[in-house]
């Protein structure tokens, strides 16, 4: 491994064996995405197909509709008869001519820089990968091949930057949430008979009268816009986002932080629920039922004082709800009666504690040692500390607490192995989020139970993921490039509130 | 900006004024005057996304009235809230998100004397004058109830804003009125528990003319799931505009839309499953409707200016099934 590589910011583990298939972990590092063989720890895929600078003009040349595009599509063959490459195709279409729209003001736009990172994967049904792409927006969906291999079957372009990503229980629906507060849902896998709504021929006409509006200033501006309107009439503009089938289905007036769906078992009195639980800056947890009923709330879990970044309701106990965020605590609830169970103190610290990462972890007994595994980690923003919880019937007890190489980025449980892989960060220093490393670590680490306590293990599959490494970092990035690295993984702690203005 | 010694004169004597009456206000032996609205003025538009410096509750349960309704505090001490302050006899059931200087308030207060209600209203100098003619209001009206018993008080008839409340006893004595300075779109759940309310009011809100401010508006589909969260089923939320394209936006986002029918014939479920529009023979009959377009400071303003004023009022229905 030589030189500065890109930390795996996200990890997930798909579960292939009741397909009979190897499991794959998926990885996202830098710009792309990765799939790994769990059992030999071989590359499977990268996506996008790296561009080689030899056979740049022929990918081009193949995929005309991709020309001008964010990004470099996987080539495909041309014949391809698959029902999916038509579905790429068409949703690949209005973006391309957007893109192609903007890339006339900026031309200098490549398409290797239309994203730096992808910060939100999910998996669905073993088959599919869901990726949202930083900069432009772009929720894409990809096959996961029984082979590994990854191809691109949609891009829908969202509004806003998205936060949050996840499937409704039936895994058929995408939840996305976005910077403004809103949530919206749409198919996996878009419908073939949806009908585009065309883009309203309605002439813009400013809302305001003479009747509504009085002071001179108000009156010239409305001069102004009646002005505009008529121009507007001259030369119609589209808009390309949101254009294929979506609902919006929830809204916070804040910045949404996390989204997570969670089915409620049936107990003696109803019968099994679905619920969608919601969080915010504005330390806000909102519990609205699961789609298509998403517009009813349920509930709200107040408690927080600072905003809260991470949600996890463990499988093993679905009515109770682990958050945390700014707080220097978690706190663990009845999520539906909005009641605290328990407030967890976290370690003693000299900065702002922010909670960056909350997952449950279990194994039933057959797959690891002789006794069932159930674990909750908890990871700090820029700390290379791993905190384990144990969790039963709503009591949250700090077992113990693992030392890494390089601060806590995401964690994955591997069914198979009894065993989690976490990974950390490459290039910075740990407990550091802007000191830079001379040379990547490796992006991997692995642990297992043994006798009750999680340890260190050594994976002979993670060792060749560390070895192949990951995505490089050009070599002598200058300082602003470095800063908009650090905030693309450490962007947590600036949600916390300043003092406001008062206007 | 203004350095000190270049304060404007509006300025100084805004600030004269308000110490004078602050002053006037905490000593007990006169009996407060009515503020001046002049004094009080600020700019209309503020922005509900930014942080500004806000007081609200962790919870509902947390909410302390106590001050806001002294009348209504329960004599048992040892009730209290989760914050430790005394406890109500009654649950706040009215409000006027957006309540300004408070005309809505102060008109329905008689009408409704033994309900609480609250005007919520983000702009400080706004708040601080309905906090201050609250003030004054209980303040004329004690004095006017100490004096010789009940001498035939004539009506009080068309009144200057400023001077509505002093002459004449009001049912309830504006004991169940009150004003909070709060950003309703992003707090409006501290405030209020599930299903509490029976009305809420939107007067004449912010228009937010441009396309690109319409997330700003405080009517939307995804917002009504809160206003929806707050009102008991029966609850009533009204609103009234000058604009009629914001009257026309309210209806789009409160009632189905015949494009929404997908081709099945269905209509996707949304948060306009949970309101109905209420009929105008029923608006007729209601006195808060008066109230609303004609008593409201801006509603004067709009007649003054021989405005239009679009009115539409909305049913909270029940919750749906939930599915099998």
């Amino acid at each position: 491994m030589v030189g500065l590589q890109h930390p795996f910011q996200c990890l997930r583990y798909v579960n292939r064996q009741p397909a009979g298939l190897s499991d794959i972990l998926v990885a996202t590092a830098g710009r792309n995405l990765f799939s790994l063989d769990v059992t030999s720890g071989q590359r499977l895929d990268v996506w996008p197909e790296p561009v080689n600078e030899t056979s740049a003009g022929e990918t081009s040349g193949a995929t005309p509709a991709s020309e001008g595009q964010g990004p470099p599509e996987k080539r495909r063959k041309l014949s391809s008869p698959a029902g999916d490459e038509k579905d790429a195709e068409q949703d690949a279409k209005p973006e391309s001519e957007a893109k192609s729209k903007d890339s006339k003001k900026d031309s200098k736009k490549e398409e290797s820089n239309s994203w730096t990172n992808i910060p939100l994967v999910a998996v669905a049904q073993s088959k599919y990968v869901i990726i949202m792409t930083a900069e432009d927006k772009c929720v894409r969906v990809l096959s996961l091949a029984e082979d590994g291999k990854l191809q691109q079957l949609s891009a829908r372009t969202m509004p806003k930057k998205l936060s949050a990503l996840t499937l409704t229980p039936d895994e058929s629906t995408i939840l996305v949430g976005d910077k403004f507060g809103d949530v919206y849902a749409f198919p996996l896998i878009p419908s073939e008979n949806y009908v585009r709504s065309q883009p309203q021929a309605k002439a813009y006409e400013p809302a305001a009268t003479n009747l509504t509006v009085h002071t001179k200033r108000n009156l010239e501006s409305l001069e102004q816009q009646m002005k505009q309107a008529a121009l507007a009439k001259a030369n119609p503009e589209e808009r390309v986002a949101l254009n294929f089938e979506h609902q919006l289905i929830i809204g916070h007036v804040s910045l949404l932080t996390n989204l997570i769906s969670v089915s409620r078992p049936a107990d003696s009195t109803v019968g099994a629920r679905n619920y969608i639980l919601t969080a915010d800056r504005d330390e806000h947890i909102r519990v609205s039922r699961g789609v298509p009923q998403a517009h009813v709330i349920e509930q709200f879990c107040f408690g927080h004082t600072s905003f809260v970044s991470s949600l996890c309701v463990p499988s093993w106990e679905p009515k109770v709800l682990v958050s945390g965020g700014g707080d220097d605590h978690l706190l663990v609830w009845d999520w539906l009666e909005n009641k605290i169970l328990q407030k967890v103190q976290l370690p003693e610290s000299e900065t702002d504690l922010t909670v960056s990462g909350i997952w449950d972890v279990s194994f039933s007994p057959a797959a690891g040692d002789a006794a069932s595994v159930r674990t909750i980690f908890v990871s700090l923003e820029g700390s290379a500390q791993l905190l384990c919880f144990s969790l039963e019937n709503g009591t949250l007890a700090l077992k113990q607490t693992l030392e890494l190489c390089g601060n806590v980025l995401d964690l994955a449980a591997i069914d198979s192995k009894g065993s989690i892989v976490v990974s950390v960060d490459t290039l910075r220093q740990p407990n550091s989020t802007t000191v830079w490393k001379s040379i990547s670590q490796p992006p991997l680490e692995t642990f297992r139970v043994s006798a009750g306590k999680w340890a260190p293990i050594e994976d002979s599959s993670v060792l060749k993921i560390n070895d192949e490494g990951t995505s490089s970092v050009p070599e002598a990035l200058e300082q602003k490039k470095q800063v908009e690295l650090n905030d693309a993984v450490y962007g947590l702690s600036k949600l916390r509130k300043r003092d406001g203005s008062d206007d | 900006m203004t350095t000190p010694q270049n304060v404007p004169a509006k300025r100084l004597k805004r600030e004269e004024y308000r110490r004078e009456l602050q002053a006037q206000q905490e000593s007990t032996d006169s009996v407060i005057k009515m503020p001046q609205k002049k004094f009080f003025r600020q700019r209309a538009h503020a922005n509900p996304f930014s942080d500004h410096r806000l007081e609200y509750p962790l919870s509902p349960a947390h909410m302390d009235w106590s001050s806001h309704y002294p009348a209504f505090v329960d004599p048992d001490p040892t009730k209290t809230t989760l914050s430790g302050a005394r406890k109500l006899t009654k649950d706040v059931e009215v409000v006027d998100i957006g309540c300004g200087f408070g005309g809505l308030m102060v008109g329905l207060a008689p009408l409704l004397p033994d309900t609480l209600m609250v005007g919520m209203e983000i702009r400080t100098s706004v708040l601080e004058y309905l906090s201050s003619r609250i003030h004054a209001l209980r303040s004329q009206q004690q004095r006017l109830k100490a004096q010789a018993e009940p001498t035939e008080q004539q009506p009080e008839e068309e009144l200057h804003d400023d001077d509505v409340g002093t002459t004449k006893i009001y049912p309830g004595n504006f004991e169940n009125i009150t004003a909070i300075r709060s950003n309703t779109m992003k707090f409006l759940p501290n405030f209020f528990g599930h299903h509490q309310l029976s009305k809420i009011f939107i007067c004449f809100p912010d228009p937010h003319f441009k396309a690109r401010k319409h997330k700003a508006r405080i009517v939307s589909e995804s917002l009504n799931t809160e206003y929806a969260y707050v009102l008991r089923p029966g609850g009533l939320l009204y609103t009234i505009t000058d604009v009629e394209e914001y009257h026309q936006w309210v209806l789009r986002h409160f009632l189905h839309q015949p494009e929404e029918q997908l081709e099945d014939g269905t209509i996707p479920a949304s948060s306009k499953d949970l309101f109905e529009r209420v009929s105008d023979e029923e608006l007729e009959a209601d006195p808060c409707v008066r109230v609303m377009k004609y008593e409201t400071e801006e509603s004067k303003k709009v007649t003054r200016n021989n405005g239009k004023k679009f009115v539409a009022v909305f049913r909270r229905k029940a919750d749906p099934e939930w599915p099998a």
